[in-house]
């Protein structure tokens, strides 16, 4: 069940009106029920199992280090929950591609399969309950979280189901105060609730899906078409991804706001961002935010005395890791490696670059921001080709045709699979992105922005949008994967 | 010179700004380039300063100037 589904169509009103009418003290009984029925109705009975035993792990781990004294003890404790965690992580999402490397390693020293090469199996939502699980046990260790003594609210905390298959990666003391709060209808959150929902859906199913289209065709078939088609395609997909998953985060954002409960923002109009730094300040904030706190801030810290030299290998490991957390292949693994390089050199740079931009009067002015703002945009998205491209191979064959750029001209016919009409829906929908989104902010803050008959006229027009344009069929999520 | 005023000190050599005035409160947020990187400079120029070594814990869980003053105190406290 997705949020773009009939089923969630169904779903959400079913649970709502349960909710509303249970008194308080059950409450936590109705959303953590209707967050495992939601969860289970992927049909992967074992990912209910690995969920209940991340559950049962951290919530006795966070117990446990907090009735201990002594430092060495906590900390012991501290790395055997995580420990567990990661296994369980590992387990379900990198076990495939360890045994197949290792496979071909053994084969190529002893000329014949030594290993077998474990199956892929899906695993939607375990990397981001598995981080959040990560993040709860430190901060129990590091003491600036009291370790949740109810297991119904832990259980919910980890399986809340407009988080559980994509985030955002919830801290506990953000969320759990939130889940134990009385329930009381508030008008407000309704309408921006279910605004904010819309909205998401009108960028997943009207723009993304039809972006797919493009980007499907031609990184689907990448020897088949010229440097032009990938350059398009690659930005098509940059605006795609981002419409996917904050489309994604807007219903999630929605669904969880009609219970009075507001989840992280992860996204703060990313590619307006000057530096790579930058970019990860405003893109998936959640998991950026738990890269920095949980794993460069560590590493950073404990090779402090190599200056600048240690914030660079810090780097460089915590975004290879995010790369992999991303998908067990090569392509995540240099795409991550490419963001921590960008980031790196930026470091090492940056006396450099303050003494240029004072010589050559830049600082401050226009011109520069906007120079900063296309760079910044072009890095990352060079960057999403090895995030997107199906194998290494294709990533280099797309490289091979963009420097130096194949000519030839646009495959405009084979590119716009999409057909002409679509890709006029698609252009239109995007202006209308555009043209809205300043008010549909101002619209989510506050229900008097407008005057009565043209908030409501927008608001149904906008549904009627969705209705009429809307691609249905479709019910992959990017994020999902990972 | 209490060891907040020495404290002030660093941060102004260490951010180049002598305009710093360092409360208890003070984030990184008030902090014009406080950032992670720059944050490296500052807790290895306050180590040397005070001959003290923070713990991978207590680097991790300060919140504020606050946190970090009292346990430079609580350090230099229990030297003498």
């Amino acid at each position: 069940m997705f949020f773009n589904s009939i089923e969630y169509f169904l779903f959400l009103p079913a649970i709502y009106l349960i909710f509303y009418f249970t008194p308080d003290r059950f409450r936590w009984i109705v959303l953590l029920s209707g967050s495992i029925f939601f969860y289970a109705s992927l049909m992967q009975p074992y990912l209910l199992l690995v969920l209940f035993g991340v559950m049962l792990i951290t919530y006795m781990f966070g117990k446990l280090i907090a009735t201990r004294s002594e430092e060495k003890e906590k900390k012991r404790l501290f790395w055997i929950g995580a420990g567990i965690n990661l296994a369980i992580l590992v387990g379900m999402k990198y076990l495939p591609f360890i045994t197949e490397n290792l496979d071909l390693l053994l084969k190529a020293i002893f000329g014949k399969a030594v290993i077998p090469v474990s199956p892929l199996i899906v695993s939607i939502g375990v990397s981001f309950y598995v981080f959040q699980a990560i993040s709860y046990l430190s901060d129990v260790y590091l003491e600036i979280q009291e370790p949740e003594r109810h297991f119904g609210y832990f259980a919910l905390y980890i399986s809340f189901f407009p988080k559980i298959l994509q985030g955002p990666i919830e801290r506990a003391n953000t969320l759990l105060p939130q889940l134990k709060k009385p329930y009381e209808f508030n008008y407000d959150n309704m309408r921006s609730g279910l605004l904010l929902f819309t909205w998401g859906l009108f960028k997943k199913v009207v723009i993304a899906d039809r972006l797919a289209v493009i980007v499907n065709t031609v990184y689907g078939n990448v020897n088949a078409f010229t440097g032009l088609s990938l350059i398009i395609a690659t930005y098509a997909y940059a605006i795609q991804i981002y419409m996917d998953f904050s489309g994604y985060t807007d219903m999630a954002l929605g669904t969880a706001r009609l219970f009075n409960i507001n989840l992280t923002d992860n996204f703060n109009r990313p590619y307006l961002a000057t530096s790579v730094a930058e970019f990860w300040r405003r893109w998936h904030i959640s998991f950026s935010s738990w890269l920095q706190d949980y794993l460069f801030k560590p590493l950073q810290m404990r090779m402090r005395n190599w200056k600048s030299w240690g914030s660079v290998i810090a780097l460089l490991i915590t975004f290879f890791i995010s790369g992999l957390w991303h998908g067990a292949a090569w392509t995540f693994a240099i795409w991550g490696l490419l963001h921590g390089l960008y980031m790196a050199v930026a470091v090492l740079y940056k006396p450099l670059q303050k003494k240029l931009y004072k010589k050559l009067k830049l600082n401050g002015t226009k011109i520069l921001k906007l120079w900063k703002i296309f760079m910044t945009f072009n890095l990352v998205s060079f960057a999403w080709i090895f995030f997107r491209a199906e194998s290494l191979r294709d990533s280099m064959l797309i490289l091979k045709k963009l420097f130096p750029l194949d000519p030839g001209k646009v495959d405009i016919v084979n590119l716009y699979e999409l057909g002409r009409f679509e890709t006029l829906i698609l252009l239109i929908s995007l202006l209308v992105f555009i043209v809205c989104i300043k008010s549909l902010n101002k619209l989510l803050k506050s229900g008097t922005y407008w005057r009565f008959g043209i908030r409501y006229s927008f608001y149904l027009l906008l549904l009627i949008y969705i209705l009429l344009l809307g691609n249905f069929g479709y019910s992959d999520y990017i994020y999902m994967g990972f | 010179m209490t060891t907040f005023e020495r404290l002030n000190e660093i941060f102004r050599e260490v951010f180049d700004d002598d305009t710093i005035e360092l409360k208890p409160e003070t984030t990184a947020n008030d902090v014009d380039g406080w950032d992670s990187l720059s944050h490296v400079n500052l807790i290895l120029a306050i180590e040397t300063k005070f001959a003290i070594t923070f713990s991978q814990k207590e680097l991790l869980t300060f919140r504020n100037v606050g946190d970090l003053y009292k346990s430079i105190e609580k350090k230099l406290e229990s030297r003498k």
